[in-house]
Parts: structure tokens; C-alpha cells; sequence
């Protein structure tokens, strides 16, 4: 189910976090700062949004955009929450509000190559030193020439 | 020596008083203190990747004192094959293939999924048919993956006879799901706008005879090991996460039910045609290893229902919609989630306008389950440990993804 933008809106607005929100294809979307990113995960969790659903990040080709997908089970919905990071930008960790972030996080960070702040374990999740961040659009798969020349 | 001895408990004294050992008679290097004497190191173990009980190639590092766990932490990336990478370089029509091989016990769930962003994002209509189908089979797919976790679940409290009836009727299933998509694990069977090719002749009656024995057997089922006391005594009040802790932890799907959260996304967000089927969302009350084996049973009895009225109410028309052989969504982001068997798969796709997705994340619910294990262990024996992770039911394939 969607939330009212305004809603958010207000609710964003009582901690204080400039957002611009929108209802689109994807759902209704608010968009932070980087600096708000954290007030603003703080602000949804104490508004009854209970639970982190997920956590993602994509290489725009321009920076890296972040996306929290919250869960209110007392009032039935779902929100995002957008924000854009630099390239090699370090993100503050949400875990301490929402602990499911702890391994997303790592993830993220790892496979987009970002760096983690206030994680009590920001080690690599899943690839061993080395890797490039795999999900960076300048990073290629290995093509079939490639695997037979080898 | 007798300094070391201060912290020591002693246990079954013959009178109250010091215990000290004195000077050793000559020839004697030590004192016989008996075992209350040796100081115990705390020992670091690796569970896994080749450990029967993490369930595939889950890594454990557990920190024990003795049998007790103080510490664990999980160390991932045995099966990571970049799923998420390799999406950005197949077609839409593909991306089915690569979500078999994420959770791969329950793919018909994880095309599903898929296809559903795709659909959403060309606005096409699936036929009512179609959308029949996708319902009985994902639900064939959840009472098989449940099987293969109550057989392993029996393994892992020390019960071998289960996993044996398990896979007896796991067998029946994937013959189903073999005559319908031709495979038995790697379906590719549910497709952007419909599923590939419609029911085999005869089908409906081997289901049926199928459903009419499993109603059977799935008593027998949940005699064997929830009849068992020495199963309960493993289970109750082992791994309890509360409604709190699993909301925290994002937890989703049976895991989260077991907590006595009333939410279920065929429900609460009804895709396909959940919405035309008649079941029930059983909920456990504690959330400990009990209740997740009882909500999963509960499920396979439900999903027997379901089946059921499939089979009985199968529309006619169309397996598929027409869609284009290339499929090429505008440029838009969509996210779509669906409840597989170990909890929420969702899929959120960015597209570009071209023939493959700009971006595809897979969110799998058994990542989430992780954290909380890690959570949950410390201060636990290390076999309770492993019904832990039994009962929560992850599947490495979609954590590592």
C-alpha cells in the first residue's frame, strides 16, 4: 500500500529533513540529502515504519543512489527513501536504528565501492580483497573472448 | 601452582576450608587437583562451508566456551556468483534463469517475481489462466521446498526416518513440476506475461492423486517429528526471536509469521491470483524453533488447499500474453516482491529502455535471517545452534545471490 506524500512530507518536516516527495511508478519516494540520510532513516522509525526491508544502491553513471525500502506494519505500508552519494563517498552505517542494515550495508558498500562509517563490523561481505566493486557500470564482466583466450 | 588455583569452583568439597595442595612429596611434579584444576581456553571453530547442518556452504565462525557459544559470525561469498551483475547483461525473457539459481529450491517464486516487474513496467495483462498456473505451481514449489526443510530440519536434531519420507513426496513434486516446465529444479517456467507453455494433458489428475496423498501424509509428517518429545525438547524455546527482534532485523515471510506477525504478501499485497483463493495465514505466538516448524507445516496444508482449488477451478484461455519475442520496457524503476517459501523475494528493477535491465536488485529474505542468527547464538550450546539455523530455514543461494 502507498503512504500519502504528504504524509512523509510532514513527517520528514517534524525532524527537520528537507525531502522532496513523490508518488511514482516505483512507490512514494522521498528524496534526502546525504547529510539527512540518517535524521531521515531515524525520523521513519520513530513514525511506526518498524522495519528496513531492504537496502540497495545503483551506479547512475553520474554517482551512486542509495535506496532504503521501509516497512510500516502497524500502518500497512511501504516507503523509500532516496538518496545520491559521491563515487568512493563514505556512508554513515543506519544500523543502530534499523539493525536488518548491517549486512546490506556491507554489501553496498562493497559491491559499489563506498566506504562505511559507525559499522561495528565493515569488513567485505561477500568477495575477497582485491575485487573491484563488481556493481560499478565501469567494472565489465568478462566476456566469453576474454574466458577463451585465456 | 597454588596461585592459580584461587579462582577455581570447587565442587563436592568433603569440609569447608582452603584448598591448597601444598608442596608435592618428591618424584610427584604436580599435585592431583583433579580436573577443577585445569583452566579451559576459549576456542574458535569454523562451521562450515562443508558442515551437513549450515545447509549449504554458510561459513561459521563460533567463538566456544566449552559447548557454549559466546560469540558467532558468518562469513559469506562461498556461492557468490554476482547474479545482480549478470542481470544487466540478459534479456528481460532471461532473467528467470538467473533467479533459479539464486534460491534455487523455490524457483518458480523467483520468476515469478521477475516477471512481475517486467509486466509492471510494460503494463501488460496476464491471463486469468496464466495467472492460475503461476499460483499452482509456485505453491507445488513452496510444499517442496518445505519438505527439503523438514527432512534436513530432522537431520539436524538427529532424526534420520523424516528426511527419508521427506523426499518421497519431494519426488512426487519435482515429476509434477518436471511434466509441467521440463525440469526439476532449473524451471525457467514462469515468463514475463504468462509461463511458457501450458499444462501437459493429465496433469490435473496426477496432482490430484499427489494432493490426495499428502493430505495423508502430512499428518504422518507432523507426527513424526512434532510427536517426538525429544524434538520438542530440542526446539521449544531454542532461537526465540520476538515480534520486536524480528522487525528489527527485517525478518519476512514464516520466520516472521512464527513471531505471531500477521503479514503475508499474497494477503496483505495479493499478486497473480492470490486474490481469488481461499487459505489461511497461521501465525506462531513465541517465535521460537517450535512455532517456525509449526507455521511451516501449517503452510504445506494450506498450500495442499490451494493446489486444490486450482486444479478445480483452472480457467480457460491463454498460457501467455502476446508479448513482443524481445522484450523492451520504457525506462522506469519498479519494485515487486512476492512471498516465496523462506520469506519476501523482491526485485527491484531500473530500466533504461533497453533490452536488459540497467539495474536488478534481489532481495532475499535468508540474508536477513542471517543477521538475526548472529543475534540469536551467542549464549546458546552449539547444537542448539545448529536447529537455529534449521529452523530459520536459509538457503545460500539467495544470500550470496
Amino acid at each position: 500500500m502507498l503512504p500519502d506524500a504528504n504524509e512523509i512530507r510532514t513527517l520528514l518536516a517534524g525532524s527537520g529533513v528537507a525531502a522532496e516527495v513523490d508518488t511514482v511508478a516505483l512507490g512514494t519516494v522521498a528524496r534526502v540529502s546525504a547529510s539527512d540520510a540518517i535524521d531521515a532513516l531515524a525520523a521513519f522509525n520513530a513514525e511506526g515504519y518498524e522495519s528496513l526491508v531492504d537496502f540497495d544502491g545503483m551506479d547512475t553513471g553520474e554517482a551512486i543512489e542509495l535506496t532504503w525500502r521501509l516497512r510500516s506494519y502497524s500502518m500497512d505500508c511501504e516507503a523509500y527513501l532516496k538518496t545520491t552519494v559521491a563515487y568512493d563517498a563514505e556512508i554513515h552505517s543506519a544500523w543502530n536504528i534499523y539493525a536488518s542494515a548491517l549486512m546490506p550495508e556491507r554489501e553496498t558498500a562493497e559491491l559499489l565501492g563506498l566506504r562505511l562509517a559507525g559499522h561495528p563490523n565493515p569488513k567485505r561481505l561477500f568477495t575477497t580483497d582485491g575485487i573491484p566493486p563488481l556493481l560499478r557500470k565501469d567494472v565489465p564482466i568478462r566476456s566469453v573472448e576474454e574466458v577463451k583466450n585465456r | 601452582m597454588s596461585d592459580a588455583r584461587d579462582d577455581i569452583i570447587t565442587v563436592g568439597l568433603l569440609s569447608e576450608g582452603t584448598h591448597d595442595p601444598g608442596t608435592p612429596p618428591a618424584g610427584i611434579r604436580r599435585a592431583p587437583t583433579g580436573v577443577d584444576g585445569l583452566a579451559t581456553e576459549h576456542l574458535i571453530v569454523n562451521m562450515g562451508p562443508q558442515h551437513p547442518s549450515t545447509h549449504g556452504v554458510l561459513r561459521m565462525l563460533v567463538e566456544l566456551d566449552g559447548e557454549e557459544i559466546l560469540n558467532a559470525e558468518v562469513t559469506l561469498g562461498y556461492l557468490h556468483r554476482g547474479i545482480e551483475k549478470l542481470a544487466e547483461h540478459r534479456r528481460f525473457d532471461a532473467l528467470g534463469t538467473l533467479m533459479d539459481r539464486g534460491d534455487y529450491v523455490s524457483g518458480i517464486m523467483g520468476e515469478t517475481a521477475v516477471a512481475l516487474a517486467v509486466e509492471r513496467l510494460m503494463e501488460i495483462e496476464v491471463p486469468r489462466r496464466a495467472r492460475w498456473i503461476r499460483v499452482m505451481m509456485a505453491e507445488i514449489n513452496r510444499i517442496a521446498t518445505h519438505l527439503l526443510w523438514y527432512g534436513t530440519m530432522g537431520l539436524d536434531t538427529g532424526a534420520m526416518g523424516p528426511f527419508l519420507y521427506a523426499m518421497r513426496d519431494r519426488e512426487s513434486l519435482l515429476d509434477i513440476l518436471e511434466a509441467v516446465s521440463g525440469a526439476r529444479m532449473m524451471f525457467n517456467y514462469v515468463r514475463p506475461g504468462g509461463v511458457v507453455a501450458d499444462l501437459p494433458a493429465g496433469i490435473d489428475t496426477k496432482i490430484r492423486e499427489f494432493c490426495d496423498a499428502f493430505d495423508t501424509y502430512v499428518e504422518e509428517h507432523d507426527a513424526i517429528l512434532s510427536g517426538n518429545e525429544i524434538f520438542q525438547a530440542r526446539l521449544k524455546g531454542i532461537g526465540v526471536i520476538d515480534a520486536e527482534k524480528a522487525l528489527a532485523f527485517g525478518l519476512t515471510g514464516p520466520n516472521l509469521r512464527a513471531s505471531g506477525v500477521d503479514f503475508d504478501l499474497r494477503k496483505k499485497r495479493p499478486y497473480d491470483a492470490y486474490d481469488e483463493m481461499e487459505f489461511d495465514v497461521p501465525l506462531g505466538s513465541t517465535g521460537d524453533a517450535m512455532d517456525r516448524f509449526s507455521v511451516r507445516m501449517e503452510e504445506m496444508r494450506q498450500s495442499s488447499r490451494i493446489i486444490r482449488q486450482c486444479i478445480e477451478g483452472m480457467p480457460e484461455g491463454e498460457h501467455t500474453a502476446k508479448v513482443p519475442k524481445v522484450l523492451k520496457p520504457p525506462a522506469g524503476e519498479v519494485y515487486t516482491s512476492v512471498e516465496s517459501a523462506r520469506g519476501e523475494v523482491g526485485i527491484h528493477l531500473v530500466t533504461d529502455g533497453g533490452t536488459s535491465p540497467y539495474r536488478m536488485h534481489y532481495h532475499g529474505p535468508s540474508l536477513y535471517a542471517l543477521q538475526a542468527l548472529e543475534d540469536l547464538m551467542p549464549g546458546h550450546l552449539i547444537a542448539d545452534g545448529v536447529v537455529m539455523i534449521g529452523s530459520t530455514d536459509i538457503m545460500l543461494g539467495e544470500v550470496d545471490r
